[in-house]
């Protein structure tokens, strides 16, 4: 069974007024496993109802199959729908190269590194 | 000393597993089509991550749709040396919402024409837009006795090994 080890932090120096959260994926995602570890990101969006912004730091992530992505879409609609935003950071070559298939980096912007990427958020 | 005499021989390399239908068994899958691919065929690393998540999402419809809980499906992976790599992945029929192959085929070609922005729903990506936009050909068959076998074809070609990730429109896909 692929594992997968999904931990969430809150953005140390965020700006006033902004909820800003890292998740960190590392592992590999897949059938065996992403219907379960997906609650996870869905509690925390349900703890945050409005503006919400979601760093997803995919630097030790090995794999992700098409539900995985469909459930990173779900996530999308439901974080930028009230208000906030969601982003990539970090991902190895394979796992963009996957996103950009399937067209997620349409709809969601990577970042090459997470510092990268929590500036844009925290602007 | 053994992967060089498989690299240089002409003769096609096939090897088969059978796995029972639990997503449990992917992981292990998916690690000897990247090492196979990596290791005994002439394609890039790239590509042999390509060809993983390609295997991976045809074994995921196959548990899903295609063989019932406690049944099996079969995976041949066969290598031409220089010409293509193929997989066909096998189902028994016996899944709750099995489909036949012309059912697969139009259900396939319906979705391999949309856009990338129609996919905004929770699921249908990995048919159409892995499958299909990172193998040359896509064949779904009805197996005699009941079941499906899909196979997938990627060609060794010099101007694929030269596609950047960055690249939009990564292959060419010829729906037979």
């Amino acid at each position: 069974m692929a594992q997968v080890q999904i931990t969430i932090e809150d953005l140390a120096g965020a700006a006033e007024g902004k909820t800003i959260k890292l998740v960190h994926l590392v592992g590999q995602l897949d059938e065996s496993n992403v219907d379960e570890e997906a609650k996870k990101i869905y509690q925390l969006i349900e703890s945050v109802p409005q503006g919400l912004n979601l760093i997803f730091n995919l630097e030790g992530l090995e794999y992700m199959n098409s539900k995985s992505i469909g459930y990173m879409t779900d996530w999308y609609s439901k974080v930028s729908g009230s208000g906030g935003k969601i982003v990539i950071a970090a991902a190895r070559e394979n796992i963009l190269d996957i996103l950009q298939v399937v067209g997620l980096t349409q709809l969601v912007t990577a970042y090459a590194t997470l510092e990268e990427a929590k500036l844009a958020v925290n602007q | 000393m053994e992967e060089e005499k498989i690299q240089n021989t002409e003769k096609p390399l096939e090897i088969t597993v059978t796995i029972p239908t639990q997503a449990y068994f992917l992981s292990g899958i998916r690690d000897f089509i990247l090492n196979f691919t990596k290791n005994v065929t002439g394609f890039s690393d790239q590509w042999a991550f390509r060809f993983q998540a390609v295997v991976d999402e045809l074994c995921n419809n196959a548990i899903e749709h295609g063989s019932a809980a406690g049944q099996t499906i079969e995976i041949v992976v066969a290598y031409t040396p220089s010409k293509y790599l193929e997989v066909f992945v096998k189902d028994n029929g016996s899944g709750t919402s099995k489909m036949t192959a012309k059912q697969m085929t139009d259900l396939f070609k319906e979705r391999v024409h949309m856009t990338s922005g129609e996919y905004l729903g929770f699921r249908g990506r990995g048919l159409p837009k892995i499958v299909g936009e990172w193998t040359d050909e896509v064949v779904f068959e009805d197996k005699e006795g009941g079941g499906l076998v899909v196979r997938a074809k990627k060609y060794l070609r010099k101007e694929d090994e030269e596609v950047s990730s960055l690249v939009n429109d990564p292959t060419h896909l010829i729906l037979k």
